[in-house]
Protein backbone atom coordinates (compact mmCIF):
# COMPACT_ATOMS: atom_id res chain seq x y z
CA UNK A 1 0.00 0.00 0.00
CA UNK A 2 1.69 3.84 -0.90
CA UNK A 3 0.32 7.02 -0.17
CA UNK A 4 1.18 9.18 -2.40
CA UNK A 5 1.44 12.80 -1.17
CA UNK A 6 1.92 16.17 -3.09
CA UNK A 7 2.81 18.78 -1.54
CA UNK A 8 4.22 22.82 -2.15
CA UNK A 9 7.66 21.61 -1.82
CA UNK A 10 8.08 18.28 -3.65
CA UNK A 11 6.69 14.55 -3.46
CA UNK A 12 6.65 11.92 -0.33
CA UNK A 13 5.78 8.60 -0.59
CA UNK A 14 4.76 6.97 2.19
CA UNK A 15 4.17 2.81 2.40
CA UNK A 16 2.82 0.56 4.49
CA UNK A 17 1.64 -3.24 4.75
CA UNK A 18 -1.70 -3.95 4.01
CA UNK A 19 -2.85 -3.82 7.47
CA UNK A 20 -2.32 -0.15 7.32
CA UNK A 21 -0.85 0.68 11.06
CA UNK A 22 3.01 1.87 10.16
CA UNK A 23 4.26 4.04 7.50
CA UNK A 24 7.61 4.58 6.08
CA UNK A 25 8.38 7.53 4.26
CA UNK A 26 10.08 8.47 1.33
CA UNK A 27 11.07 12.31 -0.07
CA UNK A 28 10.92 14.85 -0.67
CA UNK A 29 11.13 13.64 -4.61
CA UNK A 30 11.10 15.96 -7.07
CA UNK A 31 11.93 18.64 -4.44
CA UNK A 32 11.61 21.81 -4.48
CA UNK A 33 8.30 21.18 -6.79
CA UNK A 34 4.85 21.91 -6.60
CA UNK A 35 2.91 18.67 -6.85
CA UNK A 36 -0.29 19.18 -7.47
CA UNK A 37 -1.06 15.81 -8.03
CA UNK A 38 0.17 11.77 -8.26
CA UNK A 39 -0.91 8.90 -9.22
CA UNK A 40 -0.70 5.25 -9.10
CA UNK A 41 -0.69 3.41 -12.47
CA UNK A 42 -1.42 0.15 -11.56
CA UNK A 43 -0.95 -1.80 -15.08
CA UNK A 44 2.64 -0.60 -15.00
CA UNK A 45 3.91 0.11 -11.40
CA UNK A 46 4.90 3.65 -12.12
CA UNK A 47 3.75 6.79 -10.30
CA UNK A 48 3.11 9.46 -12.34
CA UNK A 49 3.15 13.28 -11.31
CA UNK A 50 2.00 16.92 -11.88
CA UNK A 51 4.52 19.10 -11.08
CA UNK A 52 5.10 22.70 -11.50
CA UNK A 53 8.28 24.55 -10.74
CA UNK A 54 7.97 28.64 -10.28
CA UNK A 55 10.73 28.68 -12.23
CA UNK A 56 10.84 26.37 -14.80
CA UNK A 57 6.84 25.95 -15.84
CA UNK A 58 4.75 22.80 -15.62
CA UNK A 59 5.59 19.13 -16.69
CA UNK A 60 4.59 15.61 -16.19
CA UNK A 61 7.51 13.50 -14.12
CA UNK A 62 7.16 9.31 -14.22
CA UNK A 63 9.35 6.76 -11.71
CA UNK A 64 9.40 3.12 -12.21
CA UNK A 65 10.75 2.62 -8.90
CA UNK A 66 8.20 4.08 -6.22
CA UNK A 67 10.03 7.21 -6.62
CA UNK A 68 13.72 6.94 -5.79
CA UNK A 69 14.02 8.14 -9.85
CA UNK A 70 12.37 10.39 -11.84
CA UNK A 71 11.79 11.05 -15.51
CA UNK A 72 10.00 14.51 -16.76
CA UNK A 73 8.01 14.25 -19.65
CA UNK A 74 9.70 14.05 -23.48
CA UNK A 75 6.90 16.34 -25.11
CA UNK A 76 5.26 17.86 -22.01
CA UNK A 77 1.78 18.54 -22.14
CA UNK A 78 1.83 22.05 -24.46
CA UNK A 79 -1.06 24.45 -26.16
CA UNK A 80 -0.47 24.40 -30.31
CA UNK A 81 1.59 27.60 -31.54
CA UNK A 82 -1.38 29.94 -32.38
CA UNK A 83 -3.78 28.89 -29.89
CA UNK A 84 -2.06 32.11 -27.36
CA UNK A 85 -2.16 29.10 -24.57
CA UNK A 86 0.54 28.56 -22.32
CA UNK A 87 -0.16 25.46 -19.71
CA UNK A 88 0.14 27.45 -15.88
CA UNK A 89 -0.43 24.39 -14.38
CA UNK A 90 -1.06 20.47 -14.36
CA UNK A 91 -3.53 19.55 -11.92
CA UNK A 92 -5.26 15.54 -11.65
CA UNK A 93 -3.15 12.97 -13.72
CA UNK A 94 -5.09 9.44 -14.65
CA UNK A 95 -4.48 6.67 -16.07
CA UNK A 96 -6.61 5.35 -18.63
CA UNK A 97 -8.88 2.43 -18.47
CA UNK A 98 -7.94 -0.96 -17.95
CA UNK A 99 -7.80 -2.22 -21.73
CA UNK A 100 -5.45 1.14 -22.32
CA UNK A 101 -2.47 0.61 -21.81
CA UNK A 102 -0.11 3.02 -21.52
CA UNK A 103 -2.91 5.74 -21.83
CA UNK A 104 -2.33 8.58 -19.24
CA UNK A 105 -4.41 11.13 -19.02
CA UNK A 106 -3.78 15.06 -17.16
CA UNK A 107 -5.97 18.18 -16.88
CA UNK A 108 -4.01 21.43 -16.94
CA UNK A 109 -5.13 25.23 -16.32
CA UNK A 110 -6.27 26.95 -18.50
CA UNK A 111 -9.00 24.45 -18.25
CA UNK A 112 -8.30 21.69 -21.10
CA UNK A 113 -7.19 17.30 -21.22
CA UNK A 114 -4.32 16.22 -22.32
CA UNK A 115 -3.70 12.85 -23.74
CA UNK A 116 -0.41 10.83 -23.61
CA UNK A 117 -0.15 7.39 -25.15
CA UNK A 118 3.12 6.26 -23.81
CA UNK A 119 2.68 6.33 -20.04
CA UNK A 120 2.88 9.89 -20.08
CA UNK A 121 6.16 10.57 -21.84
CA UNK A 122 4.07 12.93 -24.71
CA UNK A 123 1.19 14.47 -24.74
CA UNK A 124 -1.23 15.52 -26.96
CA UNK A 125 -3.85 17.88 -26.39
CA UNK A 126 -7.70 17.29 -26.78
CA UNK A 127 -8.78 19.44 -29.50
CA UNK A 128 -12.67 19.32 -28.75
CA UNK A 129 -11.85 21.21 -25.84
CA UNK A 130 -9.89 23.34 -26.66
CA UNK A 131 -11.98 24.62 -29.66
CA UNK A 132 -14.95 24.04 -26.96
CA UNK A 133 -17.78 26.60 -28.68
CA UNK A 134 -18.53 27.95 -25.24
CA UNK A 135 -14.79 28.47 -24.14
CA UNK A 136 -14.64 32.21 -24.00
CA UNK A 137 -17.27 32.32 -22.18
CA UNK A 138 -15.31 30.43 -19.14
CA UNK A 139 -14.91 32.02 -15.90
CA UNK A 140 -12.10 31.02 -13.33
CA UNK A 141 -12.87 29.97 -10.25
CA UNK A 142 -10.70 30.88 -6.72
CA UNK A 143 -8.43 28.25 -7.97
CA UNK A 144 -7.86 29.38 -11.75
CA UNK A 145 -9.74 28.18 -15.02
CA UNK A 146 -8.47 24.33 -14.23
CA UNK A 147 -9.47 21.20 -15.16
CA UNK A 148 -8.80 19.77 -11.65
CA UNK A 149 -11.25 15.92 -11.97
CA UNK A 150 -10.77 13.57 -14.74
CA UNK A 151 -12.93 10.18 -13.93
CA UNK A 152 -12.75 7.11 -16.63
CA UNK A 153 -15.68 5.07 -16.66
CA UNK A 154 -13.72 1.61 -16.68
CA UNK A 155 -16.96 -0.52 -17.95
CA UNK A 156 -18.00 1.85 -21.00
CA UNK A 157 -15.43 2.68 -23.32
CA UNK A 158 -14.83 5.81 -24.36
CA UNK A 159 -16.91 7.31 -21.50
CA UNK A 160 -14.79 10.16 -19.19
CA UNK A 161 -16.33 12.99 -16.82
CA UNK A 162 -14.23 16.32 -16.09
CA UNK A 163 -15.11 18.61 -14.01
CA UNK A 164 -13.69 22.52 -14.95
CA UNK A 165 -13.94 25.09 -12.13
CA UNK A 166 -15.85 27.26 -13.10
CA UNK A 167 -17.38 25.91 -16.11
CA UNK A 168 -18.86 22.54 -14.90
CA UNK A 169 -18.77 18.98 -15.20
CA UNK A 170 -18.62 17.69 -18.98
CA UNK A 171 -18.47 14.21 -20.59
CA UNK A 172 -17.69 12.37 -23.35
CA UNK A 173 -19.17 9.00 -24.84
CA UNK A 174 -16.20 8.62 -27.46
CA UNK A 175 -13.05 9.28 -25.93
CA UNK A 176 -12.98 12.62 -26.31
CA UNK A 177 -13.95 13.85 -29.65
CA UNK A 178 -17.06 15.70 -28.35
CA UNK A 179 -18.04 16.91 -24.83
CA UNK A 180 -21.44 18.23 -23.73
CA UNK A 181 -22.31 19.63 -20.49
CA UNK A 182 -23.82 17.24 -17.70
CA UNK A 183 -25.21 20.39 -15.07
CA UNK A 184 -28.85 19.59 -14.60
CA UNK A 185 -30.13 21.20 -11.34
CA UNK A 186 -27.07 22.29 -10.08
CA UNK A 187 -26.89 25.31 -8.73
CA UNK A 188 -25.14 28.96 -9.77
CA UNK A 189 -25.37 30.92 -6.69
CA UNK A 190 -24.02 34.14 -7.75
CA UNK A 191 -25.36 34.89 -11.29
CA UNK A 192 -29.36 35.89 -12.06
CA UNK A 193 -29.89 32.53 -14.40
CA UNK A 194 -29.51 29.77 -10.85
CA UNK A 195 -29.27 26.48 -13.23
CA UNK A 196 -27.68 27.41 -16.48
CA UNK A 197 -26.43 24.99 -18.84
CA UNK A 198 -22.54 25.50 -17.77
CA UNK A 199 -20.78 27.91 -15.33
CA UNK A 200 -20.88 25.59 -12.03
CA UNK A 201 -18.44 25.64 -9.77
CA UNK A 202 -17.31 21.91 -9.50
CA UNK A 203 -14.79 20.90 -6.34
CA UNK A 204 -14.53 17.41 -6.88
CA UNK A 205 -16.44 14.37 -8.04
CA UNK A 206 -15.74 10.91 -7.02
CA UNK A 207 -17.03 7.55 -7.93
CA UNK A 208 -17.07 4.01 -7.13
CA UNK A 209 -15.48 2.34 -9.66
CA UNK A 210 -17.72 -0.60 -9.71
CA UNK A 211 -20.84 1.73 -10.01
CA UNK A 212 -19.60 4.51 -12.37
CA UNK A 213 -22.56 6.10 -13.23
CA UNK A 214 -23.15 7.23 -9.95
CA UNK A 215 -21.26 9.99 -9.00
CA UNK A 216 -20.66 12.07 -5.72
CA UNK A 217 -20.03 15.58 -6.33
CA UNK A 218 -19.13 18.26 -4.18
CA UNK A 219 -19.77 22.35 -5.59
CA UNK A 220 -18.79 25.47 -4.41
CA UNK A 221 -22.86 25.96 -4.12
CA UNK A 222 -24.21 22.35 -3.03
CA UNK A 223 -23.44 18.16 -2.75
CA UNK A 224 -25.29 16.21 -5.29
CA UNK A 225 -25.21 13.01 -6.51
CA UNK A 226 -26.12 11.82 -9.91
CA UNK A 227 -27.39 8.13 -10.45
CA UNK A 228 -27.36 8.27 -14.22
CA UNK A 229 -23.70 8.75 -14.99
CA UNK A 230 -24.06 12.63 -14.60
CA UNK A 231 -27.74 13.39 -16.53
CA UNK A 232 -29.50 14.78 -13.52
CA UNK A 233 -28.17 15.79 -10.04
CA UNK A 234 -29.88 15.48 -6.86
CA UNK A 235 -29.46 17.74 -3.79
CA UNK A 236 -27.28 15.74 -1.12
CA UNK A 237 -26.68 18.38 1.24
CA UNK A 238 -29.45 17.26 3.85
CA UNK A 239 -27.95 17.43 7.24
CA UNK A 240 -24.55 18.55 6.28
CA UNK A 241 -23.41 21.74 8.69
CA UNK A 242 -22.66 23.33 5.41
CA UNK A 243 -22.64 22.80 1.72
CA UNK A 244 -19.96 24.17 0.48
CA UNK A 245 -16.14 22.27 0.82
CA UNK A 246 -13.65 20.71 -1.65
CA UNK A 247 -13.06 16.77 -1.73
CA UNK A 248 -14.89 14.63 -1.94
CA UNK A 249 -13.89 10.69 -2.02
CA UNK A 250 -15.94 7.29 -2.36
CA UNK A 251 -15.99 4.43 -0.78
CA UNK A 252 -14.54 1.88 -2.97
CA UNK A 253 -15.76 -1.11 -1.54
CA UNK A 254 -19.78 0.08 -0.49
CA UNK A 255 -21.15 2.44 -3.47
CA UNK A 256 -23.44 3.42 -1.06
CA UNK A 257 -20.87 5.44 1.17
CA UNK A 258 -18.96 8.73 0.46
CA UNK A 259 -17.36 11.38 2.46
CA UNK A 260 -16.99 15.19 2.45
CA UNK A 261 -15.02 17.84 4.15
CA UNK A 262 -17.22 20.68 4.99
CA UNK A 263 -15.81 24.20 5.25
CA UNK A 264 -17.84 27.35 6.36
CA UNK A 265 -18.73 28.83 3.26
CA UNK A 266 -17.73 30.43 1.22
CA UNK A 267 -15.50 34.10 2.32
CA UNK A 268 -14.00 32.42 4.89
CA UNK A 269 -13.18 28.43 4.36
CA UNK A 270 -12.55 27.47 7.91
CA UNK A 271 -13.77 24.09 9.42
CA UNK A 272 -17.37 25.57 11.31
CA UNK A 273 -16.92 26.15 15.43
CA UNK A 274 -13.50 25.54 14.70
CA UNK A 275 -13.40 21.82 14.83
CA UNK A 276 -12.08 20.54 11.29
CA UNK A 277 -13.90 16.84 10.50
CA UNK A 278 -14.94 14.87 7.82
CA UNK A 279 -18.54 13.61 7.11
CA UNK A 280 -19.54 10.20 5.83
CA UNK A 281 -23.12 8.91 4.27
CA UNK A 282 -23.84 5.37 4.10
CA UNK A 283 -26.96 6.19 2.23
CA UNK A 284 -25.85 7.41 -0.68
CA UNK A 285 -26.39 11.13 0.96
CA UNK A 286 -29.48 10.88 2.44
CA UNK A 287 -28.12 11.56 6.06
CA UNK A 288 -24.38 12.16 6.73
CA UNK A 289 -22.57 11.81 10.03
CA UNK A 290 -19.78 13.16 11.76
CA UNK A 291 -16.55 11.27 11.59
CA UNK A 292 -14.37 13.03 13.70
CA UNK A 293 -12.61 10.40 16.12
CA UNK A 294 -9.19 10.66 17.16
CA UNK A 295 -9.25 14.57 15.30
CA UNK A 296 -8.33 17.18 17.43
CA UNK A 297 -11.28 19.27 19.04
CA UNK A 298 -9.77 22.41 18.24
CA UNK A 299 -8.58 22.85 14.65
CA UNK A 300 -8.86 25.16 11.42
CA UNK A 301 -6.86 22.46 9.01
CA UNK A 302 -8.45 23.09 5.67
CA UNK A 303 -7.74 20.50 2.98
CA UNK A 304 -7.54 20.97 -0.64
CA UNK A 305 -9.71 19.34 -3.64
CA UNK A 306 -7.67 16.96 -4.30
CA UNK A 307 -6.17 16.51 -0.48
CA UNK A 308 -8.71 13.73 1.01
CA UNK A 309 -8.99 9.92 -0.86
CA UNK A 310 -10.33 6.84 0.01
CA UNK A 311 -8.63 3.40 -0.52
CA UNK A 312 -9.89 0.33 -2.05
CA UNK A 313 -9.35 -2.23 1.18
CA UNK A 314 -12.18 -3.65 3.25
CA UNK A 315 -12.88 -1.59 5.53
CA UNK A 316 -12.34 0.99 3.47
CA UNK A 317 -9.25 3.28 4.66
CA UNK A 318 -9.35 7.04 4.19
CA UNK A 319 -6.86 9.58 4.10
CA UNK A 320 -6.54 13.59 4.55
CA UNK A 321 -3.63 15.78 4.07
CA UNK A 322 -3.63 19.63 5.50
CA UNK A 323 -2.32 23.09 3.72
CA UNK A 324 -0.59 23.16 7.52
CA UNK A 325 0.89 19.65 6.83
CA UNK A 326 -0.70 16.97 9.02
CA UNK A 327 -1.83 13.83 7.51
CA UNK A 328 -4.38 11.46 8.95
CA UNK A 329 -5.44 7.82 8.46
CA UNK A 330 -8.33 5.90 9.45
CA UNK A 331 -8.50 1.88 8.95
CA UNK A 332 -12.25 2.29 9.66
CA UNK A 333 -14.03 4.22 6.90
CA UNK A 334 -13.47 7.30 8.64
CA UNK A 335 -14.77 6.07 12.60
CA UNK A 336 -11.15 6.48 13.73
CA UNK A 337 -8.04 8.85 12.70
CA UNK A 338 -4.35 8.78 13.11
CA UNK A 339 -2.11 11.15 12.63
CA UNK A 340 0.77 9.97 10.04
CA UNK A 341 2.98 13.10 10.35
CA UNK A 342 2.39 16.82 11.15
CA UNK A 343 5.31 18.53 9.36
CA UNK A 344 5.63 17.91 5.61
CA UNK A 345 5.10 20.88 3.70
CA UNK A 346 1.69 22.23 2.48
CA UNK A 347 -0.35 19.32 1.01
CA UNK A 348 -1.95 20.00 -2.16
CA UNK A 349 -3.19 16.45 -2.84
CA UNK A 350 -3.33 12.32 -1.53
CA UNK A 351 -3.45 9.39 -3.80
CA UNK A 352 -3.32 5.64 -2.66
CA UNK A 353 -2.89 2.90 -4.11
CA UNK A 354 -1.99 -0.75 -3.78
CA UNK A 355 1.87 -2.02 -4.65
CA UNK B 1 29.84 27.72 -32.42
CA UNK B 2 27.81 28.93 -29.51
CA UNK B 3 28.57 27.51 -26.31
CA UNK B 4 25.44 27.36 -23.92
CA UNK B 5 25.60 27.21 -20.28
CA UNK B 6 22.79 25.01 -18.28
CA UNK B 7 22.28 25.74 -14.52
CA UNK B 8 22.61 22.74 -12.45
CA UNK B 9 18.60 22.10 -12.18
CA UNK B 10 18.75 21.65 -16.17
CA UNK B 11 21.17 19.44 -16.36
CA UNK B 12 19.56 16.18 -15.77
CA UNK B 13 17.54 17.13 -19.02
CA UNK B 14 20.43 17.73 -21.16
CA UNK B 15 22.03 13.84 -20.00
CA UNK B 16 24.27 15.68 -17.11
CA UNK B 17 25.60 17.94 -19.53
CA UNK B 18 26.36 21.64 -17.67
CA UNK B 19 27.59 22.77 -21.32
CA UNK B 20 26.29 22.53 -24.89
CA UNK B 21 28.13 23.42 -28.17
CA UNK B 22 25.42 24.67 -30.91
CA UNK B 23 27.27 24.90 -34.35
CA UNK B 24 25.00 27.81 -35.08
CA UNK B 25 21.68 29.28 -34.23
CA UNK B 26 20.01 32.63 -35.94
CA UNK B 27 18.52 33.92 -32.22
CA UNK B 28 17.34 32.76 -28.82
CA UNK B 29 14.30 31.29 -30.07
CA UNK B 30 15.94 28.74 -32.95
CA UNK B 31 18.44 28.09 -30.36
CA UNK B 32 15.87 26.81 -27.75
CA UNK B 33 14.33 24.50 -30.88
CA UNK B 34 17.41 23.36 -31.05
CA UNK B 35 18.39 22.25 -27.22
CA UNK B 36 14.53 20.66 -27.21
CA UNK B 37 15.44 18.37 -30.70
CA UNK B 38 19.18 17.28 -28.34
CA UNK B 39 17.38 17.29 -25.46
CA UNK B 40 13.64 16.69 -25.41
CA UNK B 41 12.04 18.55 -22.68
CA UNK B 42 14.31 20.91 -22.12
CA UNK B 43 12.94 23.80 -24.32
CA UNK B 44 9.94 23.91 -22.48
CA UNK B 45 11.05 24.80 -19.08
CA UNK B 46 12.91 27.79 -20.94
CA UNK B 47 9.90 29.20 -22.90
CA UNK B 48 6.62 28.84 -22.53
CA UNK B 49 4.16 27.38 -25.21
CA UNK B 50 3.92 29.85 -27.33
CA UNK B 51 7.71 30.04 -27.28
CA UNK B 52 7.97 33.03 -24.99
CA UNK B 53 10.75 33.35 -22.18
CA UNK B 54 9.30 32.26 -18.94
CA UNK B 55 8.43 34.81 -16.82
CA UNK B 56 11.14 33.48 -14.15
CA UNK B 57 14.32 32.66 -16.42
CA UNK B 58 17.26 34.89 -17.68
CA UNK B 59 19.10 34.40 -20.49
CA UNK B 60 22.53 35.95 -20.58
CA UNK B 61 23.93 36.66 -23.77
CA UNK B 62 27.26 36.63 -22.66
CA UNK B 63 26.91 39.30 -20.01
CA UNK B 64 24.02 40.80 -21.37
CA UNK B 65 19.99 40.19 -20.21
CA UNK B 66 18.41 38.94 -22.90
CA UNK B 67 14.94 40.78 -21.56
CA UNK B 68 17.19 43.92 -22.43
CA UNK B 69 17.76 42.74 -25.88
CA UNK B 70 15.37 41.17 -27.85
CA UNK B 71 13.82 38.18 -25.63
CA UNK B 72 13.33 35.25 -28.05
CA UNK B 73 14.35 37.20 -30.87
CA UNK B 74 17.40 38.31 -29.47
CA UNK B 75 20.15 37.51 -32.27
CA UNK B 76 23.24 35.07 -31.89
CA UNK B 77 26.72 35.07 -33.57
CA UNK B 78 29.51 32.94 -33.38
CA UNK B 79 31.39 32.79 -30.48
CA UNK B 80 27.99 33.54 -28.07
CA UNK B 81 28.61 32.21 -24.91
CA UNK B 82 24.32 31.84 -23.18
CA UNK B 83 24.33 31.25 -20.58
CA UNK B 84 20.27 29.98 -18.75
CA UNK B 85 19.68 31.25 -15.07
CA UNK B 86 16.71 31.19 -13.01
CA UNK B 87 15.68 34.85 -11.90
CA UNK B 88 16.20 35.76 -8.53
CA UNK B 89 12.49 35.82 -7.75
CA UNK B 90 13.24 36.12 -4.16
CA UNK B 91 10.98 37.79 -1.34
Amino acid sequence: MALLVGTRKGAFVFTSSRDRKAWKVSGPHLKGNEIYHMAYDGRSGAILASIVSGHWGPTVARSEDMGDTWKESSTPPKFPKGSGLSVARLWQIKPGAENEPGVVYVGVEPACLFRSEDGGKSWRVNEALLNHKTRKKWQPGGGGLCLHTILVNGKRPGRIHIGISAVGTLRTDDGGDTWRFQNKNVLVGYQPEKYPEYGQCVHKLAINPATPDVIYHQNHFGVYRSDDAGENWIDIRNNLPSRFGFPMAADANDPKRAYVAPLEGDFSRIPSDGHFAVWGTDNRGKEWFKLDGGLPAKSYYTVLRDGMVADAEDPCGLYFGTTTGQLFASRDQGTHWERITDSLPPILSVSVSAT
Amino acid sequence: MIRVRLTAQLKDLAKGAREVELDSAVDLGTMVQKLDRSFPGLGGRIVDDQGRLREHVNVFVNSENSRELGREKTKLRDGDVVHILPAVSGG
